[in-house]
Formats: C-alpha cells, sequence, structure tokens
C-alpha cells in the first residue's frame, strides 16, 4: 500500500508537463508549433515613452498575421501573438524573454524595440537557440556578432550613419560636421559614422556634442556655424534635436541638416520646433519607404483602424507590416514541418525579397543577418512628408 | 560669438538663479532641502502651458495664473510633504520631499505627458534674431532675461521691504524668538513653501519658450539649481542669484571656447575648485570653531 502514493507522484510529474496550460502541446516536437497554431512572442515595449518602438510596431505586426489567419494562416496553422512588455528596459526585457520562451513556450520571437533592453535579452534568447526576428532595434551590438537564430529588419546604426554620410556627399556637401548625444544610443551610431567618414578619407569640419537633456543649444550651434558646414548629420534623440533645430533657427544657421529614424516623424518635428521653415533644409531617415499618409498605405490604415480603433496608422504600424510580412514569407517557405532550424535556414537563404514598404529589398545570408539595409530619405514639403531618395549600403 | 554666449549664458543663469532663490527660501525658513522643488518648476511649466497653449490667455496672464497656482501647490506641499513630518528627523523630511516629487511627475505624465511626450511652447516674440555686426541678440532671450530680472527684484523687494518678508526672515533667524514675538510660525512655513513654488513656476514659464515642457524637465534643473545655492554659499539669496549666474556663463563659454563635451561638467569643475578654495560658497557664512 505505501507504494502506491509513489506510483501517483511519478504518474504526475511524467504527465504534468503535458497538461500545463501555457505550454501548448506540439504536434511536432517543436514548442510553439501545433496541428492548428503557431505561437510568436512579440517583444517590446507597451507602456511607457518607448511603446512606440513596442506596441505600435506590434500592431502593425498583428494586423498582418490577423489578415493571413482570415485566409487559412499558414500551411493551416494560425498565427497566434503572445506579447511582453520590456519598458524598455534592459533587466525586465530578460525576463520577459525568459517568460516568453519558457513559460509561453513560443515558437519565435518578434520584437525588440529599444535597443538596450534588446542587447540586454540577447544571451537569453541565444542560449535558447529560438529564432528571433528584430523589428526596430537599431545598435549593432543586437545583431552582432552574427548568431545563428537572430536577424534584424530594422536598419542597423551602422547602415544608418553611413548612409547619412553617403546622402550628405550626394547632396553635394564638402564641408560636413556632426552633432551627437554620446550616451549609449549615441555612440552606437556615433562611431560607425566616425568609422564611415573614415572609410572615405573624410574628416568631420566640426564634431559637437549635446546632452540629451540640455535645453540650449547655443554653444553648440555657434561652434557649429564657426566651421561653415555644407552639411550637418544630426545623431540626437528628438528633443535635443528640436532644442539644436530651433536654436540653429533663431542664430539663422541654415546649412544641409540630416537626421536618422529616431527623427523620423517630422511632422511631430515640426510641431516641437515650432519655428515656421525651419525644417526646410532638413533630412531624414524613415525605415519605410512610404508615410503613412500616402494613398498606396490605404489598405494598411484601413486595416490597422478596424483591429486597433485606437490607433492612427503611423510609420511604427507600417514598421510592424513590414517586419511581420518577412516573418510569414519565411514561415511559408519553412514549409509543413516547420521547425527552428528549418525557419533559421529560410532566414539566412532570404534574398531580395520585397516587402513593398520597407524602401529596399530584404537579403540575409549566412553570415550577414542584418537584413535590411536601404534606408529612404524623407523631407517636409508643405504638410506632406516626401521621399526624396534611397540609399543602398553596401559592405 | 563672445558677446552672444555671454547674453545666452546669463539668460540661462538667470533662471538657474530662480529656481536656486525658490530652493534657499525654503532652506533658510525651515532648514530643510525641498527635493521636490524641481517638480514644482515643471509643473509650473505645465500650468502655463495649459492657460497659453490650451486655453489661449495670454502669456503673462498664463504667466500670473501659473504662478498662483504653484502657491496653492506650495501650501499643499507644506501641508502634505512638511508639517506631518516638522518634527521628524530630517531624513524623513528629505525622503518624504522625494516622495513628493515622484508624485508630481507621475500626475504631470498622466494629466499631460501620459507617452513622455514634450510640450513646445510657442515664442513670446517672434522676431528673428537681430545682427549688428559680430554680436547677434535673440529678442526671445532678452525678454526671459529681463523677465528674471523682474521677477528677482519683486521677490528681493518682497523680502526686504514688506511685512510678510520681514516676519519670514526672522523665522528664518531664530524660530523660538520669532514666535515669542508673536509670529506665527507654522503660517510662515507654510508661506515660504508656497513663494519657493512660486518662483519656480515664474522660471519656468520663463523658460518655457526658449525649450519645452515635459514631465522631466525639473531634475536637470534642480540640480543645477542646487548646484549655483552650494557655490553662492547655501542659504544666501545673494548669494543663489550669483550662483545661477555663475553656472550659466561657465557653461556657455566652456562649451563655446573649449569642446561643447565641457557645456554639462564645466560648472561643477569650477564648483569643485571653489568649494575647495572656500568650502562656504561665495556668500555663506564662515564656520567659526570656538577653542
Amino acid at each position: 500500500m505505501r507504494i502506491l502514493p509513489g506510483v501517483l507522484a511519478i504518474a504526475i510529474a511524467v504527465t504534468l508537463p503535458f497538461a500545463s496550460p501555457v505550454a501548448p502541446a506540439s504536434a511536432q516536437g517543436t514548442p510553439g508549433v501545433t496541428a492548428d497554431e503557431i505561437r510568436i512572442g512579440a517583444l517590446g515595449a507597451l507602456t511607457g515613452p518607448g511603446y512606440l518602438y513596442g506596441r505600435l510596431i506590434m500592431n502593425g505586426a498583428e494586423v498582418v498575421f490577423n489578415e493571413v489567419n482570415k485566409t487559412g494562416g499558414v500551411h493551416g496553422r494560425k498565427i497566434v501573438l503572445v506579447r511582453e512588455d520590456d519598458r524598455c528596459d534592459a533587466a525586465t526585457a530578460i525576463a520577459a524573454a525568459k517568460k516568453l520562451i519558457f513559460q509561453h513556450q513560443v515558437f519565435m520571437l518578434h520584437g525588440g524595440g529599444c535597443s538596450n533592453a534588446s542587447i540586454a535579452a540577447r544571451p537569453e534568447i541565444e542560449k535558447a537557440n529560438v529564432p528571433w526576428v528584430v523589428f526596430a532595434s537599431v545598435a549593432d551590438e543586437v545583431t552582432l556578432p552574427t548568431a545563428p537564430y537572430i536577424f534584424s529588419t530594422a536598419l542597423a546604426a551602422s547602415i544608418e550613419s553611413a548612409a547619412q554620410l553617403e546622402f550628405a556627399q550626394q547632396q553635394g556637401a564638402k564641408r560636413v560636421a556632426v552633432i551627437s548625444m554620446r550616451d549609449a544610443w549615441g555612440r552606437a551610431r556615433y562611431n560607425p559614422l566616425m568609422e564611415a567618414f573614415k572609410r572615405k578619407s573624410v574628416t568631420p569640419v566640426a564634431d559637437e556634442e549635446m546632452s540629451p537633456d540640455a535645453n540650449d543649444a547655443t554653444p553648440q550651434v555657434l561652434r557649429l556655424r564657426q566651421a561653415n558646414p555644407d552639411a550637418v548629420i544630426i545623431v540626437l534623440y528628438p528633443k535635443a534635436a528640436a532644442v539644436y533645430m530651433r536654436d540653429a533657427t533663431k542664430l539663422g544657421f541654415k546649412p544641409t541638416q540630416i537626421g536618422q529614424s529616431a527623427l523620423g516623424d517630422l511632422l511631430a518635428l515640426r510641431e516641437q520646433v515650432a519655428i515656421p521653415n525651419a525644417l526646410d533644409r532638413f533630412f531624414t531617415i524613415s525605415q519605410v519607404r512610404y508615410t503613412p499618409e500616402d494613398p498606396e498605405m490605404e489598405r494598411w490604415r484601413g486595416l490597422v483602424e478596424k483591429y486597433f480603433p485606437g490607433d492612427r496608422l503611423s510609420v511604427y504600424n507600417l514598421m510592424g507590416v513590414a517586419s511581420a510580412t518577412v516573418v510569414v514569407e519565411v514561415l511559408k517557405r519553412a514549409g509543413k514541418d516547420l521547425t527552428r532550424d528549418r525557419l533559421r535556414d529560410e532566414l539566412a537563404k532570404l534574398k531580395d525579397f520585397n516587402t513593398n514598404i520597407y524602401p529596399g529589398v530584404i537579403s540575409c545570408t549566412p553570415t550577414d543577418h542584418q537584413c535590411h539595409k536601404t534606408p529612404a530619405f524623407m523631407q517636409l514639403t508643405g504638410d506632406k512628408v516626401k521621399t526624396v531618395g534611397v540609399t543602398t549600403v553596401t559592405r | 560669438m563672445l558677446p552672444y554666449l555671454v547674453v545666452s549664458g546669463l539668460t540661462t543663469g538667470s533662471l538657474y538663479a530662480l529656481v536656486a532663490m525658490g530652493l534657499v527660501v525654503v532652506y533658510k525658513a525651515t532648514s530643510v532641502v525641498n527635493f521636490a522643488h524641481g517638480e514644482l518648476f515643471m509643473v509650473g511649466g505645465f500650468l502655463a502651458y495649459t492657460f497659453h497653449v490650451l486655453l489661449k490667455l495670454g502669456y503673462v496672464a498664463s504667466l500670473l495664473l501659473a504662478v498662483i497656482a504653484a502657491l496653492l501647490l506650495g501650501l499643499v506641499t507644506e501641508r502634505i510633504a512638511y508639517r506631518p513630518l516638522m518634527r521628524a528627523p530630517a531624513i524623513s523630511l528629505v525622503l518624504a520631499a522625494v516622495g513628493f516629487s515622484f508624485v508630481l511627475k507621475g500626475a504631470a505624465r498622466q494629466i499631460w505627458g501620459g507617452l513622455g511626450d514634450y510640450m513646445p511652447f510657442p515664442p513670446v516674440v517672434a522676431t528673428p534674431a537681430i545682427t549688428l555686426g559680430s554680436i547677434i541678440l535673440v529678442p526671445q532671450q532678452l525678454v526671459v532675461l529681463a523677465g528674471a530680472l523682474i521677477c528677482m527684484g519683486l521677490f528681493t523687494a518682497f523680502f526686504t521691504s514688506t511685512r510678510a518678508g520681514k516676519m519670514l526672515q526672522a523665522t528664518a533667524e531664530n524660530a523660538k524668538a520669532a514666535r515669542l514675538a508673536g509670529i506665527r510660525v507654522e503660517r510662515v512655513y507654510a508661506f515660504t513653501w508656497a513663494a519657493g513654488a512660486a518662483t519656480g513656476a515664474a522660471a519656468a514659464v520663463l523658460m518655457a519658450p526658449l525649450t519645452f515642457v515635459y514631465p522631466d524637465v525639473g531634475s536637470p534643473l534642480l540640480v543645477k539649481a542646487f548646484a549655483a545655492a552650494v557655490l553662492g554659499g547655501f542659504g544666501s539669496l545673494p548669494g543663489a542669484v550669483l550662483g545661477g549666474f555663475s553656472i550659466g556663463l561657465i557653461e556657455n563659454l566652456a562649451g563655446g571656447y573649449l569642446h561643447t563635451s565641457f557645456t554639462d561638467i564645466s560648472a561643477f569643475l569650477v564648483i569643485m575648485v571653489v568649494l575647495i578654495v572656500r568650502p562656504t560658497g561665495f556668500f555663506g557664512p564662515r564656520a567659526v570653531r570656538r577653542i
């Protein structure tokens, strides 16, 4: 009679993992994949100021997944998106990634908004061999050194920096200056920018620094003005950039100014600078080819408003749509017998895939997982944001 | 470059000075450093944003309304965060002030900037910069500088020429003696907090057209104001003014002539040197030790 409790305990221990409500049974033994479902973990900020790079992008991605599900899913499996909030915070991101991988047992991850959070979460994700398609984090450390299962559809900081210099020269600038923040975010862009200068054997005519909290950019503007540059490359957050643009305009300093994707919302920047014509010679990088107002985006505008009634289509939604389009494509290519290794292999050989939203094609290789290399440059003309050029960065 | 750096430095410095004065006046009366002062400044800015941008009131009317509202907020702060702990150890008062600062920041984020937005405040003067040879004058900055000087003048006049100001000084000098002389010390304390908040709000309204209003704007300003007060000799109002102007000037000149990377750290380097040479700051009372 004493044997019975022991047998019961063994039986419970053996059967418990299969009975767990948060660990879905896998038809093929692949976590997160059943006969009728693929579970994808979305990692990013759902709350706080970083929500733009999390929740809004996820909303765009979910619209794509919903549309795919409506037409029967991928090889008969519906995509289920499970979201976890990393609040743009390193420690929270690690916990969120672990929760998605081990508790929700997702098949793959699609996410990564704030670079610091993504960099922190990377070791856990890498260790678990879970495929991760990064949709917004730009720091090169997220994707370099290349990890077998980590790919990015976001423009890497080094690509953006090289494109900024390339664009300045395309505009005929001979004398190029730089104004940058030197925090972790700024350095992730500033260092590759300096390398790009070196590769082109160009020396910046001025190299100024500004703190993210600065409320006055007078010394910076005066020093830049003294250097008389044709173009200024701006590596600043939106708030610091708005302070700088305000002071530059006040002091009549109007060279070509070139921003990056953190300044992608030109209408918001104009509102913050609040001086008419201040952005006349301002260009910035966008990860996507279209502005939300573009008639070509009508379909996505309608769908985003349908699934997320509070949202008004934004560039961030479009980034989600484009990245999710890539995810769906590789899931299709991986076939019915879906495994993480198959998905990794398909991602690694994805070549010239056109989402029609990113400015260029998405191409990965087994050694280069930074798959998006084509920034679009935008300019504000009147009330319209226009694409003025597309630059493909080759390395 | 020099004249503009000086004017710009004095403008920024005048705002540091105004914030520092609010910090010092509370410290003088209550011996408490109000760590919520930066957030009172921030709320003042948001109140002005509400009156001027959202409700379309005139700039001067918005400034006055924001100052009055901040005055009331100062009274509330004193009632919630200071008075119940008046006899508690100093650390409790500091913690209460820090806690209250978080409450104010959270409330501002909830009401005005829930998504971390920073609000642009339209310039008061739309006139473009005037260039006279190598000298550039930005009318907006001159207006702010003049406004800050007027506020400082009014504040000083209040302290030196009004009955309430003299009661405040008496309480700051010796609270027990003030009580014996019939001054209602608790009321004076409350008024001190209100006056401190009002100067912070005035500084915020003056600063808003030069920059932005956002929930985190108070913390960096508090650090600069604190540094100004320390440089002046914590507890001295003229010292706070001189400290504020000095920090504004040093930041701009170091940023302009050395490198922009020195903008933020230069003032603190100078403070370190000054405090090594003269630990009580410009106008702080000399520490006397009886042997």
